[in-house]
């Protein structure tokens, strides 16, 4: 997202709340006996570090404390959703103070303008915080270093620091000795901070080693709370009635004397939402959850619907056809080389459509919010990922300033980017308003997937043009489907050629695969975005994206007769546009070219397999071109002709993120975002049927379990490039690579995601037919 | 014990109707109330033990608080029976029926006063209890706390209300000739016989009944519905994999759970944990004895390897599969039920050993997987969620699953026999639950 | 309604109606937070805890079918140490978190019947356990882990939730 914010198109309006804390002033000061490091807001904070320190004045920004005893606090204002993101963020700052990670802790924060804008998505955590967490942990080393030589009589120059201490010869001191000397002074300017030198990479001692994460613990003994766990005093509980129609229901009536009898109902309200977030919901209050679920079966809400009440899957891909076949439609995300003249001029066109249906985030806490009212300031509390999205969206729900709404902050039970959208907490801040005091609202897992924002059904055209010796000479690539910033975050649309577009709904279709011409439209699916909120989940366009473009290179390789690894190769290189550039994409194609290089080594690419078993390839470079995840995944799949079922065998991953921090936590990444991309492959999705999802819970929702997965091997570059993103590539390469292996193994191309074995089946049946034909 | 004989008294008005007056049975005059002082403590005691084995309880008894004073409903499309007040209170129960009554009752189906009892009592079955048992039965009851209590009046329709027609019905179908032992068996098959066909009245159950009601004697123990629990075959068409044999008859009656053939719950469960447990060992063995005998002996001993051979099977066959109703079996009962096909535990209800699924009536299967199995149901320790929140076509599902994992043909009719199921259910709840996905 | 049982060793009364799920019993009535909600139709296994030392998924379980039986959750667990906890922790199993509890107890039970498990066994009886955030790779290692130590008797866990 920061490619957007501080690019040419962003609206201005978050780009100063997100720009670096390093242009702002770093402070250290003494607090009590506690040793703080600090971005101060103002200027004038920098002018007297020790009195503004003593006010607390410091605190607004403050990344990382000491405690006397020698605790390094890492304040963590990202979501915790499984990345273990505090721990790697705490990595980053601990190498460069040269702290003892066993006194390291993490502290999640609430939501306060003084940590920025806050945000956790889009891979982009570490990536973000990589040097400014360096600088303010380096700008910690120094003051110590400093204050320690005083300490042991000798000069700065002859102290180093390691694990909490400050050596010099056979002397040294502790942190927490320092500390508690206290009178530990010191300010840094922006410039200053900006000249902090880091180390060089040879010299980490924290980051990319073996380290456990600091959020496991709590997890395993079940201690850790989650948005589900929140509890306040004097509160109820809500559950909604959730309406036919996503927007434009309005209640006409509601009949509750059914629920009356029920012990410890309350009452049923309908929201009045002036935010235009949950038209025509009706909550029900109780004593307990479970009252409120008995209530909600006994109660009778008439709707006006909205006009959406008819649309099934099928009307959402249908004009989602009609739009690519319109040519005005969309906007140009991309257009290179002269892709008219090659189609014109071309001996041979290769055209195909791709398909994928919705997917459920089906993150396994259904989403909840506390909400209520305390001294004329609002208190949210709920796991969520993007704060500053939502706060204003509350601030206009309930009619008050931005400034009187905190979100309080708990893990969350999984995130995926369901949590970046939060709607949820809006319904909870309405009936709290409403009752007149703290109101827990809890979802019961179909009211979470009805009211889901789900991954968007999508439908793709890919062209390719072919001369006559059989070369790809261009490729137009049109892709519609929902789009969630459009209908979320405008501001974060991107400028395309001829208008804005939704990055995130497109991303991954700008390939490091040199071609004469290229051209990629996005069209955005107006009766998707009217039906459905789209949401952004796990790796978000690149999850069907890369699935089309993947699955039509891997076409071209097989109409060109080439091996598909050798004709990626070929057109990996590292030349004009796709040369990368520092410091982000660095070697560019030339890094996924290796990857591919060594997925092919890694999977034994080539080997002899038994029948109806074989090997399929994807590789992508992730989201954004600006943070390239170089990835590439080789699947071992069987075909059951008999049954149409397709059983990965094996996944082979190859992973350049740049500089590892967690390496850990990076293969638990990795691993997941493989097997969520294998689970959306063959065994989740969903359709629209009357306007809302099919499934809504696992009696018919059957993402993968246990008992098939696949082994899988996985290797990451060595690099101390810059830390990119982690959390995503791998789901966008597993499809592609399945959908390959499937072609290699028998056959027959599957345009469609998920692949049903009934699908497979019929198209087995059709190829056999074909062949006896033929 | 059942409630579907309506019908037949429904063809007796017709023929016995003319007959009202010839067919009254004198009434016995009432006694002083019974006093405790006349019977034995080891009467007594002996007593307990075989209303225990009787079931009594279970039919009379419809809170704790109110032991023996009848009121349990018995419902049917013609009306309800309920169960009478058997505690020894002089007005509402039994307390003023001199032994002679008791007896008459027991042996004969007549009450005190001389009216015919509904065959929903088993005296067709108690008739063969010894005098000495009658003798300990009585002073039980008569020394238990009595219970002021009347249970609702029957609320049967026309003509079914009229009980002298139940003369005619044991004219055509009631033996009163009392069992008596073979003296080619042994002495514990004959105890066994004693206690199966009188007092513990099995086959009352396991007996599927003709259009009048009564046990077909030619299909003694192949199996039958009631209460809406399906009462297994015992008889050689017995459904289960691994054939009961003597000890896992033991184990089962003793425990409620047997390794091969799954775990007692429902009335079953009852007859298990609450009649039988005060049964001595040896009455246990002798049940187990007999019933083992109604099979004509098919177990031959090697139950370990058909269990491991049929369990491997199922397992094959469950492997080659992803219909959805394998789907919700990974999701919602391997985690419990998937065994080790070489060591099946008694406590993982193995579902391809279990007459749950390989019977030819589903209802067993549906209740429990609808209803689960609480603590005070089944086997004490054991507890089984239930998982009526599934919608009835994920509970088709699963069912076709389970019984072609076990090599079966799908049940017929599944989802009606699933619609009435759960009306019941819904009945015997406080509150309705609702179905998954279900949209407000 | 008031139903008793034992929980994590403590005896406990509540009065509730008999219906109430088990989970929310646990959860907002006695506390125990570590037990968690994910689909509420028991077929993801999240909120599972043992009764009488045997996994039961809390959320379809009335409260009333656990009248005088002994529930322990994963506080209950841990409490009293269990080798699968460290080895869940030295695997760095958990992602989100949020299925782990479920899992653990699901995993604590399994071990009782199959105290030395196959991966086939491992995954025919944990594949009613959903993981979101898909560590299976993780949870089945841990579980290996755990069955080894467990094996080797260094880690044998009390059976205090036994009836
Ligand atoms: S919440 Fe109980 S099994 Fe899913
Ligand atoms: S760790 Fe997140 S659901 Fe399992």
């Amino acid at each position: 997202m920061l490619k957007y914010l501080t690019g040419k198109s962003s609206g201005g309006a978050h780009a100063d709340e997100l720009a670096s804390p390093g242009r702002r002033g770093f402070i250290v000061g003494m607090a009590g006996a506690v040793l703080t490091l600090a971005f101060a807001r103002s200027p004038l904070s920098l002018a007297n570090p020790d009195k503004t320190v003593a006010e607390g004045a410091f605190d607004p920004t403050v990344w990382y404390w000491i405690e006397p005893d020698g605790r390094v606090v890492v304040n963590i204002a990202k979501a915790e959703m499984g990345q273990h993101i505090g721990t790697a963020l705490a990595r980053i700052v601990a190498d460069e103070l040269e702290a003892d990670w066993e006194q390291v802790e993490l502290r999640y924060v609430d939501s306060d303008p003084k940590w920025g804008y806050m945000v956790t998505g889009g891979s982009w955590s570490v990536w973000k915080s990589f040097d400014p967490l360096s600088r303010a942990g380096a700008a910690g080393r120094k003051v110590l270093i400093e204050e320690g030589a005083k300490k042991l009589g000798v000069k700065p120059e002859q102290c180093r620091a390691r694990a909490g201490r400050i050596i010099a010869g056979n002397q040294s001191i502790s942190y927490a000795d320092l500390v508690r000397g206290g009178g530990i002074s010191r300010s840094f300017t922006d410039e200053e901070l900006k000249q902090m030198p880091i180390k060089p990479p040879a010299e980490r001692r924290i980051i990319g080693g073996q380290t456990r994460a600091l959020d496991i613990p709590g997890k395993v003994d079940g201690s850790t709370l989650y948005g589900l766990d929140a509890k306040v005093d004097g509160m109820v509980y809500g559950r909604p009635i959730i309406p036919p129609t996503r927007y434009g229901s309005s209640v006409s009536s509601i009949d509750d004397s059914a629920a009356r009898e029920i012990p410890g109902y309350r009452q049923t309200v309908t929201l009045e939402d002036p935010s235009g977030t949950v038209p025509g919901w009706a909550m029900v209050i109780a004593d307990s959850f479970h009252a409120a679920n008995q209530a909600v079966k006994r109660i009778t809400v008439n709707w006006s619907p909205g006009k959406t009440t008819g649309v099934d899957e099928q009307a959402v891909l249908d004009h989602g056809r009609k739009l690519i076949g319109t040519a005005d439609q969309g906007v140009l995300a991309l257009d290179a080389g002269e892709v008219d003249k090659a189609f014109n001029d071309a001996a041979e066109v290769l055209e195909s459509e791709y398909v994928t249906h919705g997917v459920l985030h089906f993150q396994l806490e259904p989403v909840n919010a506390v909400a209520l009212e305390k001294d004329g300031t609002w208190e949210i509390h709920t796991g969520n990922q993007w704060q500053s999205l939502i706060i204003p969206v509350l601030s206009r729900a309930l009619q008050v300033p931005k400034e009187k709404i905190v979100m309080r902050t708990y893990l969350l039970g999984g995130g995926f980017g369901r949590r970046l959208n939060g709607d949820y907490s809006v319904p909870a801040a309405l009936a709290a308003k409403a009752v007149g005091r703290p109101v827990k609202m809890v979802l019961t897992r179909e009211d979470d997937a009805l009211f889901d924002s789900i991954r968007s059904p999508s439908v793709q055209k890919i062209r390719m043009a072919f001369d006559g010796d059989g070369k790809i000479t261009a490729m137009e690539h049109h892709a519609t489907a929902g789009w969630p910033t459009q209908v979320m975050a405008p501001d974060f649309m991107a400028d395309g050629i001829n208008g804005k577009y939704d990055p995130f709904a497109i991303q991954g279709a700008l390939h490091w695969y040199t071609m004469n011409g290229h051209r990629v439209r996005a069209i955005s699916n107006d009766l998707a975005n009217d039906t459905f909120r789209p949401g952004w989940l796990r790796s978000v366009g690149s999850g069907w994206v890369n699935w089309a473009l993947e699955s039509a290179i891997d076409e071209a390789a097989h109409k060109a007769g080439e091996d598909p690894i050798e004709f990626r190769l070929r057109r990996l290189k590292a030349i004009g546009r796709n040369a990368g550039s520092a410091p982000n994409a660095v070697g560019g194609a030339a890094r996924q070219a290796n990857v591919v290089r060594r997925v092919r080594e890694l999977s034994g690419w080539g080997a002899e397999l038994p029948a109806d078993t074989a090997l399929g390839v994807a590789t992508s470079y992730g989201q954004e071109r600006n943070m390239p995840t170089w990835t590439a995944c080789v699947a071992r799949v069987r075909v059951d002709r008999e049954t149409g079922r397709a059983t990965v065998e094996k996944l082979s991953l190859v992973t350049d993120a740049g500089t590892i921090v967690h390496p850990d936590g990076a293969r638990a990444q990795v691993e997941g975002a493989a097997l969520w991309g294998m689970s959306m492959a063959l065994h989740e999705g969903t359709v629209l049927h009357n306007g809302n999802v099919a499934d809504t819970n696992l009696n018919t929702y059957t993402p993968l379990r246990m008992r098939d997965v696949p082994e899988i091997e996985m290797e990451f570059v060595d690099s101390t490039e810059t830390a990119v993103g982690l959390g995503e590539p791998a789901t966008t390469v597993v499809g592609p690579a399945i959908g390959n292996a499937i072609f290699a193994a028998v056959g027959v191309r599957m345009r469609e995601l998920p692949i049903r074995p009934h699908a497979l089946l019929a198209e087995l049946q059709r190829d056999s037919k074909a062949n006896r034909e033929a | 014990m059942s409630k579907r004989w309506y019908i037949a008294i429904a063809v007796l008005a017709v023929i016995a109707g003319g007959l009202a007056l010839a067919v009254w049975e004198p009434a016995i005059p009432a006694a002083d109330e019974a006093s405790r002082q006349d019977f034995s403590p080891g009467q007594v005691e002996r007593g307990k033990v075989l209303a225990g084995i009787g079931n009594c309880g279970t039919c009379h008894t419809v809170s704790p608080d109110k032991p023996f004073a009848g009121g349990v409903e018995f419902p049917s499309p013609f009306g309800s029976l309920y169960s009478t007040n058997i505690s020894p209170h002089p007005q509402d129960g039994i307390g003023r029926w001199p032994r002679e009554a008791f007896v008459r009752a027991m042996r004969e189906g007549v009450s005190r006063e001389g009216s015919h009892l509904y065959p929903a009592f088993p005296f067709t079955h108690f008739k063969n209890i010894t005098d000495e048992d009658l003798d300990a039965l009585y002073a039980y009851f008569m020394t238990r706390e009595p219970v002021a209590y009347t249970p609702p009046q029957n609320d049967l329709s026309f003509p079914f209300n009229l009980r002298f027609l139940q003369w005619g019905w044991k004219l055509l179908f009631f033996d009163p000739d009392p069992w008596q032992p073979d003296p080619e068996r042994g002495e514990q098959w004959n105890r066994g016989a004693y206690l199966a066909k009188g007092l513990g009245h099995c086959s009352a159950c396991h007996t599927p009944r003709n259009f009048m009601q009564a046990e077909k004697k030619d299909r003694a123990y192949a199996g039958a519905l009631v209460d809406n629990w399906y009462a297994t075959a015992l008889d050689e068409s017995q459904p289960v994999p691994v054939h009961w044999d003597r000890e896992s008859l033991y184990e089962y009656l003793r425990e409620g759970t047997s390794r091969f053939q799954g775990v007692a719950v429902g009335s079953m469960g009852e007859v298990v944990h609450r009649g039988l447990r005060l049964a001595p060992d040896s009455d246990i063995r002798a049940l187990a004895t007999y019933t083992e005998s109604l099979s004509g002996g098919r177990n031959n001993g090697n139950s370990r390897q058909i269990a491991a051979e049929t369990i491997t099977a199922a397992q094959q066959r469950a492997r080659s599969e992803y219909s959805p109703g394998e789907e919700l079996y990974v999701a919602a009962c391997a985690a419990c039920h998937y065994n080790d096909p070489q060591d099946p535990l008694a406590v993982r209800a193995e579902l391809s050993l279990n007459s749950a699924v390989t019977a030819d009536d589903p209802t067993n299967l549906l209740r429990v997987v609808m209803e689960g199995v609480g603590t005070g149901a089944g086997t004490p320790t054991l507890v089984m969620p239930g998982f009526s929140t599934l919608s009835d076509e994920n509970l088709v599902a699963l069912a076709d699953f389970l019984r072609e994992r076990s090599n079966l043909p799908p049940w017929k009719n599944l989802r009606k026999r699933i619609g009435e199921l759960r009306e019941l259910h819904r009945q015997s709840q406080p509150s309705a639950t609702g179905k998954a996905g279900e949209q407000p | 309604m008031t139903t008793e049982f034992k929980i994590n060793a403590r005896p406990v009364r509540v009065d509730v109606p008999e219906d109430t799920p088990l989970l929310w019993v646990i959860r907002d009535d006695l506390g125990y937070t570590g037990t968690k909600f994910g689909c509420g139709i028991g077929l993801c296994g999240a909120c599972t805890v043992h009764v009488n030392g045997r996994a039961t998924r809390s959320c379809i379980t009335p409260v009333k079918d656990v009248a005088n039986s002994v529930v322990t959750t994963i506080e209950g667990l841990a409490e009293n140490g269990h080798p699968l906890l460290e080895t869940w922790v030295e695997a760095q199993t958990p992602q989100c978190g949020y299925c782990q509890p479920g899992q653990i107890m699901q995993a604590a039970a399994m071990l009782r019947d199959f105290p030395n498990p196959t991966d086939e066994q491992i995954n025919q009886v944990m594949s009613g356990n959903f993981c979101r955030c898909m560590a299976y790779v993780r949870i089945r290692e841990a579980i290996r882990m755990a069955a080894q130590r467990m094996q080797a008797g260094s880690g044998r866990p009390q059976e205090a939730d036994h009836a």
